[in-house]
C-alpha cells in the first residue's frame, strides 16, 4: 500500500503534473538549453540532483524551519546544492560545464525547485519527498531531451553533436532560435494534454468495468 | 525577542550551508585549477607545437580599461623566440570571456583558443564548437579564421571576419579581444626590437622576443628562427588567400 502511494507520487511528475508541460514553471532555462541533446541531458541531471537533495533536506528539517523564515532557508539550501553541482561539474566534467555556461548557476532561481520544496517537501515525509523529486526530475529531463532532440535535428541536422541528416539538408535555423523552442514546446504541451485525457478516459473505463463486475 | 530567535535560526542554517560549501570548494579546488592549467598548457602547445618554453612576461598591460591581460608568455623553442601568447579576458555577450591569443613574429595571429566563455548554448557557444563552421565549404571555424590573419587587417565583423549566425555580439566582442591582444603584442615586440638594437653593442646573451627576421639574421641564435620565418613568409600569401 505504502509503495503504491509512493509510486503514484512518483508517477505524478512525469505526465499528470509534469513541471514543464502542466505546471508550466521553470520554462526559461528549458527553452534556452535545449539546443542540443547533451545539454538537455546535462541540465536534466543537474536539476534532478539539486531537486532531490533540496527536497530531502527540507523534508527532514520541515518541523525545525519556522514558517516565517521558510523562504530564505529554502533559498539557502537550494543555492548551496546548486553551487555544489556547479563546482563538481567544473572539476570533473569541464567540457559539459563549459557548454552549459551560465545555466547551471541559474538553477538557484528555477521555479520548479522552489515550487516543489514549498508545495510538497515542506509538508510531506521523507520517502514521499524523494519520490516526488525523482518523478519531477524525470518529468523535467524527458521533456528537455525530447525538445532538444527535435530542435537539434531540425535546426542543426545533428543528434548529440553527431551529424545524422544528409549533407544536402539545409538546417532550419528557426528551431534553434527561441521562437522555434516555443513552437516545439507548445506541440509537447498539446501532446501531453492529449495523453493525459486518454489515460484518464481509460482509467475511468477500468473503474466502470470493475464496478460492473462487483455488481 | 521572537525576531531575534528567527534571525539566529536563519544564521544557523546559513552557517551550515557555508560550512558544507567550504568543504566542497576545498575538495574540488585543486581539480578545477588543474583542469584550467591543463587546458592552458594544452592550448599553448596547440598554438605553438614547436615551442619548448613559455616565459611569463610581467609588464604587458591592456590599453583598454575593460579588457584585462591575465598572463602573457614569450614563446620560445630552444631559446629562439617564436612569438607571444596572451591570456586576455573582457566583456562578451554572457559576461566575461577569456581567450588565449597567440601572435607569431610575422605580425599575424598564430591561433586563438577559448579558455572560458559563458554564452547561449547553440548560439554564441558555437564559438567554442569545433564542428561549427563559419565557412562550411572550407571547414573553417569561427576562431580558425583568425589563424594566419595579419594584424594590419581591420578585424571588422561581417567584413573581413565572418560572424557566428545569430551571435553577432559574441562575434564582435571576441574579435575585439583578439585584436586588442594582437596589437599589444605587436607593440611589445617593436619595443623589444628597439631596445635590442640599442643594446646591440653590449652583448647580453639574451635573445629578444621581438627579433624580427631582418634584425636577428646577424645573431647566430636567431638564425634558425629567421630562416624558418622567411620560408614561412614566402609560403604565406598563397596559403592565406582571402
Amino acid at each position: 500500500m505504502r509503495m503504491k502511494k509512493l509510486y503514484s507520487v512518483f508517477k505524478q511528475g512525469i505526465i499528470f503534473d509534469n513541471p514543464l508541460l502542466m505546471l508550466m514553471i521553470g520554462l526559461c532555462s528549458a527553452i534556452a538549453v535545449t539546443t542540443n541533446v547533451s545539454n538537455g541531458i546535462g541540465m536534466g541531471l543537474a536539476m534532478t540532483f539539486v531537486l532531490l537533495f533540496s527536497e530531502i533536506i527540507i523534508s527532514i528539517f520541515r518541523n525545525l524551519i519556522p514558517s516565517m523564515i521558510r523562504m530564505p532557508v529554502f533559498i539557502i539550501v537550494i543555492a548551496a546544492f546548486t553551487t555544489i553541482v556547479d563546482l563538481m561539474m567544473k572539476a570533473y566534467f569541464p567540457d559539459l560545464s563549459k557548454s552549459m555556461g551560465v545555466f547551471i548557476p541559474l538553477i538557484v532561481v528555477n521555479c520548479i525547485i522552489m515550487g516543489r520544496v514549498e508545495a510538497f517537501a515542506s509538508k510531506q515525509n521523507l520517502p514521499s519527498a524523494i519520490a516526488d523529486a525523482l518523478g519531477m526530475g524525470l518529468g523535467y529531463t524527458w521533456v528537455l531531451i525530447g525538445l532538444a532532440a527535435i530542435r537539434e535535428l531540425l535546426g542543426n541536422g545533428t543528434f548529440a553533436g553527431i551529424q545524422v541528416m544528409p549533407a544536402s539538408y539545409e538546417p532550419i535555423l528557426f528551431f534553434i532560435l527561441p521562437p522555434g523552442g516555443f513552437f516545439v514546446f507548445s506541440l509537447f504541451i498539446s501532446f501531453n494534454i492529449w495523453l493525459k485525457k486518454k489515460m484518464e478516459a481509460s482509467a475511468r473505463k477500468k473503474e466502470l468495468v470493475s464496478k460492473k463486475e462487483a455488481a | 525577542m521572537k525576531k531575534t530567535k528567527l534571525g539566529l535560526i536563519l544564521m544557523l542554517y546559513a552557517s551550515i550551508a557555508c560550512a558544507s560549501l567550504a568543504v566542497v570548494y576545498a575538495f574540488t579546488k585543486d581539480s578545477i585549477e588543474r583542469q584550467s592549467e591543463i587546458q592552458l598548457q594544452a592550448s599553448l602547445k596547440d598554438i605553438f607545437p614547436q615551442a619548448t618554453a613559455f616565459d611569463v612576461v610581467e609588464n604587458l598591460t591592456s590599453p583598454e580599461p575593460n579588457i584585462k591581460f591575465e598572463t602573457a608568455y614569450e614563446v620560445k623553442s630552444d631559446n629562439v623566440p617564436l612569438g607571444l601568447a596572451i591570456k586576455v579576458s573582457g566583456p562578451s555577450y554572457g559576461g566575461n570571456a577569456t581567450l588565449l591569443v597567440g601572435i607569431d613574429l610575422h605580425r599575424s595571429i598564430a591561433g586563438v583558443r577559448i579558455m572560458a566563455l559563458n554564452d547561449t548554448p547553440g548560439l554564441g557557444m558555437n564559438a567554442s564548437n569545433p564542428t561549427y563552421y563559419v565557412d562550411k565549404a572550407k571547414k573553417v571555424t569561427f576562431l580558425g579564421q583568425f589563424e594566419g590573419k595579419f594584424l594590419t587587417d581591420p578585424f571588422e565583423v561581417k567584413k573581413d571576419v565572418a560572424a557566428i549566425t545569430a551571435a553577432t555580439i559574441t562575434s564582435k566582442s571576441l574579435t575585439k579581444l583578439i585584436k586588442t591582444a594582437g596589437d599589444a603584442a605587436i607593440a611589445y615586440m617593436d619595443q623589444k626590437v628597439m631596445m635590442a638594437s640599442m643594446e646591440d653593442e653590449k652583448p647580453t646573451g639574451e635573445t629578444s622576443i621581438g627579433a624580427s627576421p631582418a634584425v636577428s639574421t646577424g645573431s647566430p641564435i636567431g638564425a634558425p628562427g629567421a630562416s624558418a620565418g622567411t620560408a614561412k613568409e614566402s609560403a604565406r600569401p598563397q596559403a592565406g588567400g582571402k
